[in-house]
């Protein structure tokens, strides 16, 4: 009973960090119509800012978050304007070599500044909490909260703010945003360069759950790509509910079956639910 | 001059044949018979990729199917060459034939992202659950039969078989494409509402399409394992499908000429410039990031226009 508790709330952080990364992608898929490798790359980016700043200068976790988000938005604004804006309605598999292009130049570029080990980040909090026989580190409960915050403040943002209105229009029909009047490319790149930070702080996050490697992006891409597909490309809402149940497979997978299976479950999950709703886009 | 060489299909396969001749004895045979397997792979991936329009981030699965099943079956039953090959392709088409209920009926994006998750899965298996037949991490040593003069163990022989293979799918592929399911294929790139409004069913050519293609990726996948003596997890490693979808891409994707065109290039740039060239991802990015945004046509479909 503890164990299947356990292995919930750890199902619950996996989500959590799988929605903040998958947000990004799933917009960029419904606004723009664009698989988007180069996210992976921010993730990467994210993690790596954190390991500079609070290992390499030692200036505390706290710092690299912020030095994670920061770094993020002009790379990913660099990365909107030179690849992105040129892929508008062009083929999709245009998208995916130019967008993995990206990846595998940003990833080289990691590798060539950190080297090609895994590099290891101790958990910033360090206290676990134990309630009877559950053990919980708090720095998961952290991610839990953070993330939940995340969503609503994601939700306020697209009902209440103009910017955050007009791109739920767009996503829904952008021929007649655009006959307003209203430029909807320019508002996508304002939520590209929002998904991208919440990407970075995403791979931030998971980083002391996991090590550091150069081709980490590709990794955690591929489940958030599984996230978006079952959500729903560019459906707000799938995408979360999504996001947090095949956390949950993965977290039950990893400690019921095998822990390396954890990835393939959440694949198989993914072609289950293309078998019974399939996606001609 | 290039445009007709294209039309007449035995002066291809006559020129394909020359080229590569030349090529391995100018530099070494065993190296050119790398490339040929290499490019009987992109031409089975440019099937679907160049003529249906759908791409695929995933084939190493089928090129791994195949390498696996060959490799097994010699490993584990009989090292009669021919009948591992046999396997391979006769396993990876039946994989093919499998998933490809469910791939064939997503597009675009879904399609993509679904074959690079099952070849997610596929490595997985191949790595873990099934190691006890797959050798895991370590692969299969493998071992073939030689009958007379045929003899897999001698790199000569190796190479002449693996030309003549390729000539023989170059050759059935030329004649798939330029047969009146080859035009239909054309039609469902172009517009598939439109091919299905004149009352072909569609999703039966995607099927049959996707069950070919994986068949000559595992084609591709058997003569490797048979070529290197082993079957190791690079051979269906999903980050390596960036290889494939390059090579479509730089030699023009649609064409058979352009596959083996874009084969031979990226295999003769990773083989002889990547030792000059100290960041090969980075260099490998910006060449992807030129081809897609600069020179879509490819190196065989520029030469065929001008």
């Amino acid at each position: 009973m503890i164990n299947l508790i356990q292995s919930l709330l750890y199902g619950l952080t996996i989500g959590g960090v799988l929605y903040i990364i998958s947000v990004g992608l799933s917009l960029t898929f419904g606004a723009m119509g664009i698989v988007n490798f180069s996210h992976g790359l921010v993730y990467a980016v994210g993690a790596y800012a954190v390991y500079t700043v609070a290992k390499l200068l030692g200036a505390g976790y706290l710092l690299g978050l912020v030095a994670a988000i920061v770094v993020s938005i002009p790379l990913s604004y660099l990365i909107e304007r030179l690849v992105i804006r040129r892929l508008y309605g062009q083929a999709i598999d245009y998208a995916i070599i130019a967008t993995y292009a990206v990846l595998l130049i940003g990833a080289d570029s990691l590798r060539w500044v950190y080297g090609a080990s895994p590099l290891p980040i101790s958990d910033p909090v360090g206290v676990l909490w134990t309630f009877g026989g559950l053990q919980m580190p708090a720095f998961r409960l952290i991610i839990i909260i953070l993330s939940g915050l995340i969503f609503i403040g994601l939700n306020l943002f697209f009902k209440k703010t103009l910017v955050g209105k007009i791109v739920v229009a767009g996503l829904q029909d952008r021929e007649a945003v655009r006959s307003l009047g209203i430029k909807v490319e320019r508002h996508f790149a304002i939520v590209f360069v929002i998904g991208s930070a919440l990407a970075a702080l995403g791979g931030a996050l998971y980083a002391p759950l996991s090590t550091l490697d150069p081709y980490m992006g590709f990794e955690i891409l591929i489940l958030c790509f599984a996230v978006v597909i079952v959500g729903g490309m560019g459906n707000l809402t799938g995408t979360t509910i999504a996001a947090f149940a095949l956390g949950m497979v993965h977290s039950l997978t990893a400690v019921y079956i095998v822990s390396s299976a954890a990835d393939a479950a959440v694949y198989v999950v993914m072609a289950a639910v293309l078998i019974f709703r399939p996606i001609e886009a | 001059m290039f445009a007709k060489i294209e039309k007449n299909q035995a002066l291809t396969l006559g020129l394909i044949a020359a080229l590569f001749l030349v090529y391995a004895y100018t530099t070494s045979l065993p190296r050119i018979t790398d490339f040929i397997i290499f490019c009987i792979f992109v031409m089975g991936f440019d099937l679907l990729y160049g003529h249906m329009g759908q791409l695929s981030f995933g084939h190493m699965l089928y090129l791994g199917a195949g390498a696996y099943g060959c490799g097994m079956f010699a490993y584990h039953v009989s090292p009669n060459p021919f009948v591992c090959i046999l396997m391979g392709i006769l396993t990876a088409a039946g994989l093919a034939a499998l998933l490809g209920q469910v791939v064939v009926k997503t597009g675009g994006a879904a399609f993509a992202l679904l074959n690079l998750a099952l070849n997610e899965v596929g490595a997985y298996l191949v790595l873990s659950p099934m190691h006890r037949i797959t050798g895991g991490e370590d692969g299969l040593s493998l071992f073939f039969q030689s009958y007379g003069f045929i003899n897999f163990g001698d790199s000569v022989f190796r190479f002449y078989f693996c030309l003549a293979v390729l000539l023989l799918v170059a050759f059935l592929l030329l004649r798939l494409v330029r047969s009146p399911f080859g035009n239909l294929l054309k039609a469902i790139k172009e517009d598939e509402v439109r091919a299905r409004f004149l009352g072909y069913n569609t999703y039966l050519y995607k099927y049959v399409t996707f069950i070919i293609s994986g068949a000559v990726c595992g084609l591709a996948g058997a003569l490797t394992s048979v070529n290197l003596a082993y079957c190791n997890t690079s051979l269906i490693a999903p980050t390596r499908n960036v290889e494939v979808i390059f090579s479509a891409l730089i030699g023009g994707a649609g064409s058979v000429m352009g596959a083996v065109v874009g084969g031979t290039a990226y295999m003769t740039i990773s083989n002889y410039l990547a030792a000059y060239i100290v960041r090969w991802e980075m260099f490998l990015g910006i060449a992807l990031l030129f081809f897609a945004f600069y020179f879509r046509k490819g190196i065989w479909g520029y030469a065929r226009r001008a």
